[in-house]
């Protein structure tokens, strides 16, 4: 897992920016405060951070506009926004305008320290294999191909119906990375709603059922209060 | 009278009273001018037998002969037949034969009178002392030929005349209808959520640019007050969930510096507390997203069918973890318009509610059919049901059912879903598609159904959609 980014919070309530802060330092985060978007491009001038945490209203540069200019000027950085705006529309327009996540307000600063390191490490992977080959995904001695329908572990054949394997490419591709539960609904279910029931709970039950049908230790560790993560 | 309210009946109205005044002028106008002309044919008549007999004179016989001779050679007479009879009716002399005995004064000839060269005429007839009598007989055939051509006249110039209102009517109708339709199709377009749309003003002035405007201004207020409806939401959205946001992450702080597990617990309980805030907040936030109507812009052709047989399969390992298990019936294909992720929340709602009020080992049966065009979606469960009249309490916002239809099952989160968000929401989609919700007993059980319209139902759709 990753620790200690250098994170850039964009946010003007200083009551819950210095508390969002304080948790995510929490995490071993080097957290860096801007009270709006004018601030945080200055501070990006200015500094190196491997990440930006980014609110939507705020007084002088709202977040999305910032985004933009951060974006025109062919800055990649990863950005996640934490927006107390919640529509789909509103996510879409976030997202199009560059952001690399989408998050609703109120959020627990576990999945948010989930996320940042999803994206980060989203961001390391992809300069590190710039065409990377998408037919074969592999971590440890699992390797799934997701254009032939198949998953094997180590020598074996493992039969996974479609959203099985779906969900153990999403783990394969983040392996070391913690997965919650609403990340895996939003990227393997592909909702913008989330089900009141433990549907995730029940497919990485079964999940695992099927991976250590054969022996094998559990490869899919539960992160209590979190979600989960595949060992690299 | 809702007859003459539409254009067509309108139109065919105006046609009819005018092919009815057309036809009448005809008529009148032919009827006067035979009248008049047989007018003319009598006096001529009269003029001519007094000339021959001036009233008040007796001539002998031999002498009324001899003036009907010089008559005859001293004016052009030579239409005009002359009979003189005895009082007994035998023919004293004239120029024509008689078969029958006409009356006094005038009188219509016909064909069958036989009179030679004599197809319809007028007769006139006068006593002329000791019982003789003078009839002097005129045609009207040159007159009744002009007739014919008369009624040609008539024919070809009224004939134009009709065509042409017609041709005109038909044009105006045309013009009319299409001005008519560009403002439906804006509403329609409107309604399928496209706010941009607008009526096309033509720059003629006329009452049609007129009206164009109005209606164009009329839609740019109601644009103005859908941006400010999701302003609205928008605003309530930030001012509630940042103080919430921020009350949160404060007690999580709060409850890392507790000292005792019994404050921990205490504040764990309010962090609780406050998600189910946030969750209930979502989901009304989420209701008034779909009925702000904006989706519509992003319906697509779906199969319903394959779409809930998908998501039944999905939520089956979810059934059989809780001991209860989902049946599909397999369908053949029905195509609706819809939004794809809506759809699914609506199935996954209705199963999750299915599994949430149901006892252990229960059944949620999920089917879809055709009934000429409309698309229906059954998803019903073998539990206790809900009674009628709790029927509409259920599909009410925040509506709360008595305790036996509530939370059997605490393993699940009840979210939102306690409070009677997830029917409303249910409902809220289902009305975005144009459709109708409806809860019916499944004997035992409830069944829910949803009705939707399939695209040949949905083409007249915005007035569906105005209906409501």
């Amino acid at each position: 897992m990753f620790v200690g980014l250098t994170v850039l919070l964009v946010e003007d309530d200083d009551v819950f920016a210095a508390a969002l802060a304080e948790e995510l330092r929490r995490f071993q985060h080097d957290v860096t405060v801007a009270e709006d978007g004018r601030a945080a491009l200055a501070a990006i001038d200015h500094e190196q951070f491997d990440a930006v945490v980014l609110d939507w209203m705020m007084p002088r540069l709202d977040g999305v506009s910032m985004l933009k200019r951060l974006r025109d000027g062919e800055r990649t950085l990863p950005v996640i926004m934490l927006s107390a705006l919640g529509s789909a529309a509103e996510k879409v327009e976030g997202l199009e305008a560059g952001a690399d996540d989408y998050v609703v307000k109120p959020v627990a600063a576990e999945e948010l320290n989930a996320r940042l390191n999803a994206v980060v490490r989203g961001r390391q992977w992809l300069n590190a294999s710039p065409i990377a080959s998408a037919d074969t995904l592999r971590a440890g001695n699992i390797v799934v191909s997701p254009t032939r329908f198949r998953a094997w572990r180590g020598d074996v054949s493992i039969d996974l119906a479609n959203l099985e394997l779906k969900l153990l490419a999403e783990f394969v591709r983040n392996a070391g990375t913690v997965l919650t539960r609403t990340m895996l609904i939003e990227r393997v279910w592909g909702y913008e709603f989330e089900p009141t029931t433990n549907l995730v709970d029940v497919y990485i039950r079964r999940l695992r059922q099927k991976l250590t049908a054969a022996g094998g230790e559990d490869p899919i560790l539960t992160i209590r209060g979190v979600g989960y993560m595949l060992r690299e | 009278m809702t007859r003459l309210r539409s254009l067509r009946g309108l139109t065919l109205v105006f046609i009819a009273a005018f092919m009815a005044a057309t036809l009448g002028t005809g008529l009148i106008s032919y009827n006067e001018t035979s009248r008049t002309i047989a007018r003319l044919v009598d006096s001529r008549l009269a003029t001519t037998a007094d000339a021959m007999a001036p009233v008040g004179t007796a001539y002998e016989t031999g002498e009324l002969l001899r003036r009907m001779k010089a008559l005859d050679d001293d004016r052009d007479t030579g239409d005009l037949g002359i009979v003189l009879t005895d009082a007994a009716g035998h023919r004293l002399g004239g120029n024509v034969a008689l078969l029958r005995r006409l009356p006094l004064g005038f009188s219509m000839l016909r064909r069958h009178d036989r009179i030679k060269g004599l197809s319809q005429g007028r007769a006139y007839v006068r006593g002329v002392g000791d019982g003789r009598l003078l009839t002097v007989i005129g045609e009207t055939e040159p007159v009744d030929n002009y007739a014919a051509a008369r009624i040609r006249i008539y024919v070809t110039g009224f004939g134009t005349i009709v065509f042409v209102v017609l041709i005109g009517m038909l044009l105006f109708a045309r013009v009319v209808s299409a001005r008519i339709t560009a403002i439906r199709e804006t509403a329609g377009a409107i309604i399928a959520g496209d706010m941009g749309h607008r009526v096309p003003v033509h720059g003629d002035r006329g009452v049609f640019d007129a009206q164009a405007a109005t209606f164009n201004l009329m839609l740019d207020r109601i644009a103005d007050l859908m941006r400010g409806m999701s302003n609205i939401s928008s605003d309530i959205a930030h001012d509630l969930r940042t103080p919430l946001a921020r009350l949160r992450i404060q007690l999580q702080t709060l409850a890392r510096q507790a000292e005792t597990s019994a404050m921990r617990e205490g504040i764990a309980r309010a962090v609780a507390q406050s998600d189910e805030l946030l969750a209930m907040f979502a989901a009304v936030l989420r209701i008034a997203e779909v009925e702000a109507g904006d989706r519509r812009a992003g319906f697509g052709s779906l199969e319903i069918d394959t779409l809930a047989r998908e998501v039944a399969a999905m939520m089956l390992p979810v059934a059989e973890d809780s001991g209860r298990t989902i049946v599909f019936t397999p369908s053949p294909v029905v195509t609706i318009r819809g939004d794809r992720q809506l759809l699914t929340q609506l199935l996954v709602n209705l199963i999750e509610n299915g599994l949430r009020h149901t006892p252990a080992g229960s059944r949620i049966s999920i089917a879809v059919s055709r009934l000429d065009d409309v698309a229906r979606l059954t998803v019903s469960d073998d539990g206790q049901g809900i009674a009628p009249e709790q029927r509409a309490v259920a599909l009410r916002r925040f509506g709360r059912l008595d305790a036996s239809r509530r939370a059997l099952t605490p393993d699940h989160k009840t979210v939102g879903h306690g409070l009677g968000l997830g029917l409303a929401l249910v409902d809220a989609i289902v009305r975005l598609h144009d459709g109708s919700l409806h809860l019916e007993d499944a004997a035992p059980g409830l069944s829910v159904v949803v009705k939707l319209p399939t695209p040949s139902r949905q083409q007249p759709g915005p007035s569906i959609a105005l209906a409501r």
